[in-house]
């Protein structure tokens, strides 16, 4: 629902908005009246006792009860004209990409137990919370990024993929997202035809990237689809991995995550980046990416919850004319 | 005593809506010249001046008072003033002086400011105060006896020049009635303890002072008797060599706060405003307390600074309370007006 305060909702009928001139009308009349009232009244000389004996007497009980009669007006017009309000349905059917990043640096073990264990982990759990009429599809992504599962209902077979992960080489973000896009667009339409909404959440650290092509050109090209990028960035900055050299020495590379480049790439799809230093916020910035993408907002009339606020106006503002009306003694 | 008309009673309780349009009393209304013949006005003070009067003056001069008694000077004495009795005893010729008597000169002072421009009796508080000018002034009409006015607005004192006779009485009296309606909220310099002050330098002359006000001070919330009040030493001061007679103009609703319901009350000489419940019964019993006390320390104020004090009321005959506190005056005028020590009676 969209409360006043964020503005005017939309209207079915703007036509019949004409009846809020009536309680402007009113209101001008009452600023008026008020006016000139301050010219009139009793005159009495001995105000200066007055003022000791009789403490003022606030005037907000007027006031707020003729605003807030008022105000139920402009509501009964804006009910009467049908407001539009939106309204969060659960979306029924999407395709959710998960670009999983198998590179080495995430064998850092900056999060416990490992980047790669807390990423996996959560990603199961993240797939257990979908809706089971979503499309899940896993890509792994490393120096030649793979497909292992085409879009598809079957949730189990996507977890069994994500869990047989294993790191390689190298990262390649670019070709990634441009095998997202191939699998978004091979997922099944809609019973009605459309194309089914898609997201992609990327769980990476984007160390090491190798770029063959420009990650930023293959995420305007998801942008295209109207699809938005969720880049999930794991570890922490002062992360790092021990890799065997060629000649069998071992080296230690320093994999601090990237994150101004995962949040440009967010900003080109119209998605948003989240950092996870640690298991709990890896699970809060998945539950974000759920309610985003679970449900889809819809216009819908909201005339009676428009007429309930009047009435609840109306109610008050009665109140204050009883409390005024009455003699207190 | 006849009462208003209906029409300037009407526009008398007007006047608690807005500033009444003029006088609320005609002139021949004021006071019964005729009946008031009958009536003197005790004058305990000595007076100076230099015509023949019939009051009792300050200094020797033909007059009808015995003085002392001094040695006779040949060729400046009247041998028909000889005191026998002493130049016996004395075996020196002995003349006796007399005391002159002297004209009597009053002065009233008018406030005239917004406030008295109130009344819900029949006449405003500021035509109640005329009339009791007239009254005293009628009760003052001896032989040379002067009276003169002085208008107190709050841009300033206008003096009427004391003159003598009842005509100029009327015109006196007149002159105040047709004075033009001090509208309301009207700022200005003058305020009471200044027109008394004024009216005390102005008038050098010994006589009788009629100060006619309400005596509110605009913002003044001190109940307490013993706290001076703001025109308190100004009258003191009036008092050392002046008979002081303070007429203090009231209205029944100013002891007794009406009961109109909520309505919006405006000051008419501040910028208060402000809506009361005038149906809350206690209130207007809490304000009935303090409008009480409030009259009584302005009496206790008047007293201390040795002044007579006469209280009106719009709603009552002011000619009848003129004359009961005229008769009962004569007893205690000599006790309430001594003057200050190191000053001559």
């Amino acid at each position: 629902m969209i409360p006043l305060a964020f503005g005017l909702p939309a209207f079915m009928q703007p036509n019949r908005l004409w009846l809020v001139a009536v309680p402007v009308l009113l209101l001008g009349a009452y600023l008026l009246l008020l006016r000139r009232k301050s010219k009139q009244g009793m005159r009495y000389t001995n105000t200066s006792i007055l003022d000791i004996i009789v403490p003022a007497q606030s005037q907000w009980l007027r006031h707020i009860t003729v605003g807030l009669a008022l105000l139920s007006l402009v509501c009964l017009a804006f009910a009467w004209a049908r407001p539009l309000g939106t309204d969060e349905v659960p979306r029924e059917r999407a395709t959710v990409v998960i670009i999983l990043d198998c590179s080495y640096s995430m064998d850092a073990t900056d999060l416990e137990p490992s980047r790669f264990a807390v990423a996996k982990d959560e990603a199961n759990q993240f797939i257990d919370a979908l809706p089971a009429g979503y499309n899940v599809s896993v890509i792994e992504m490393y120096g030649t990024s793979l497909m292992i599962l085409p879009p598809s209902t079957d949730h189990a077979a996507a977890k069994r993929a994500i869990t047989a992960a294993t790191t390689q080489p190298s990262t390649d973000v670019a070709g990634a997202i441009e095998l997202a896009v191939k699998a978004l667009q091979m997922a099944p339409a809609g019973d009605d035809g459309d194309p089914v909404p898609g997201m992609v959440v990327m769980l990476s650290d984007a160390s090491g990237t190798t770029a063959n092509s420009s990650p930023q050109q293959a995420a305007s090209e998801l942008a295209a689809m109207g699809v938005p990028l969720y880049p999930i960035v794991f570890g922490t900055d002062n992360g790092y991995v021990d890799l065997p050299e060629a000649d069998g020495s071992i080296k230690r590379w320093q994999v601090a995550p990237d994150h101004a480049f995962f949040d440009r790439l967010a900003e080109i799809t119209g998605g948003q980046a989240y950092s996870a230093d640690d298991a709990a916020e890896a699970r809060q910035a998945y539950e974000k990416i759920g309610s985003e993408i679970g449900y889809v907002e819809e216009q819908k009339e909201i005339t009676a919850w428009m007429a309930g606020v009047a009435a609840l106006f109306a109610a008050v503002a009665a109140a204050g004319a009883v409390m005024l009306g009455a003699r207190w003694r | 005593m006849a009462q208003a008309p209906v029409a300037s009673e009407l526009a008398a309780v007007q006047s608690v809506l807005a500033e009444p349009a003029g006088p609320t009393l005609p002139l021949n209304q004021l006071a019964p010249e005729a009946a008031l013949r009958r009536l003197e006005l005790a004058i305990v003070r000595r007076l100076e001046g230099f015509l023949q009067g019939d009051h009792l003056g300050l200094l020797p001069g033909p007059g009808s008072d015995l003085n002392d008694a001094r040695t006779y000077v040949p060729g400046q004495d009247d041998v028909r003033r000889m005191d026998w009795a002493v130049t016996a005893r004395t075996t020196i010729p002995h003349v006796r002086d007399t005391v002159a008597d002297r004209e009597l000169e009053v002065w009233a002072l008018l406030d005239v400011t917004p406030s008295m421009n109130w009344g819900t009796g029949g006449v405003t508080k500021r035509d109640l105060g005329i009339a009791a000018i007239a009254t005293i002034g009628f009760l003052s009409q001896k032989m040379g006896d002067r009276f003169g006015g002085l208008v107190m607005r709050p841009s300033g004192l206008r003096r009427i020049p004391a003159r003598s006779g009842r005509t100029a009485l009327y015109a006196l009296l007149r002159s105040m009635l047709t004075e033009p309606i001090v509208p309301d909220e009207t700022a200005g310099p003058m305020d009471l303890p200044q027109g008394i002050d004024q009216m005390a330098r102005m008038q050098r002359r010994r006589g009788l002072r009629v100060v006619v006000s309400d005596f509110l001070t605009p913002g003044d919330v001190e109940l307490d008797p013993t706290v001076e009040t703001e025109w308190e030493r100004p009258l003191r001061r009036l008092a050392v060599r002046n008979q002081v007679i303070c007429v203090e103009t009231l209205d029944r609703h100013e002891v007794d706060f009406p009961d109109v319901g909520d309505i919006l009350i405006r000051d008419p000489e501040t910028s208060f405003e402000r809506y009361v419940n005038t149906s809350d019964d206690e209130a207007r019993l809490r304000m009935n307390a303090a409008s009480a006390a409030q009259r009584e320390r302005i009496r206790v104020a008047i007293r201390r600074a040795g002044c007579a004090h006469i209280q009106l009321r719009t709603d009552r005959d002011w000619v009848q309370d003129i004359a009961r506190f005229v008769l009962a005056y004569r007893r205690v005028a000599g006790l309430l007006h001594q003057p200050p020590r190191g000053v001559g009676k």
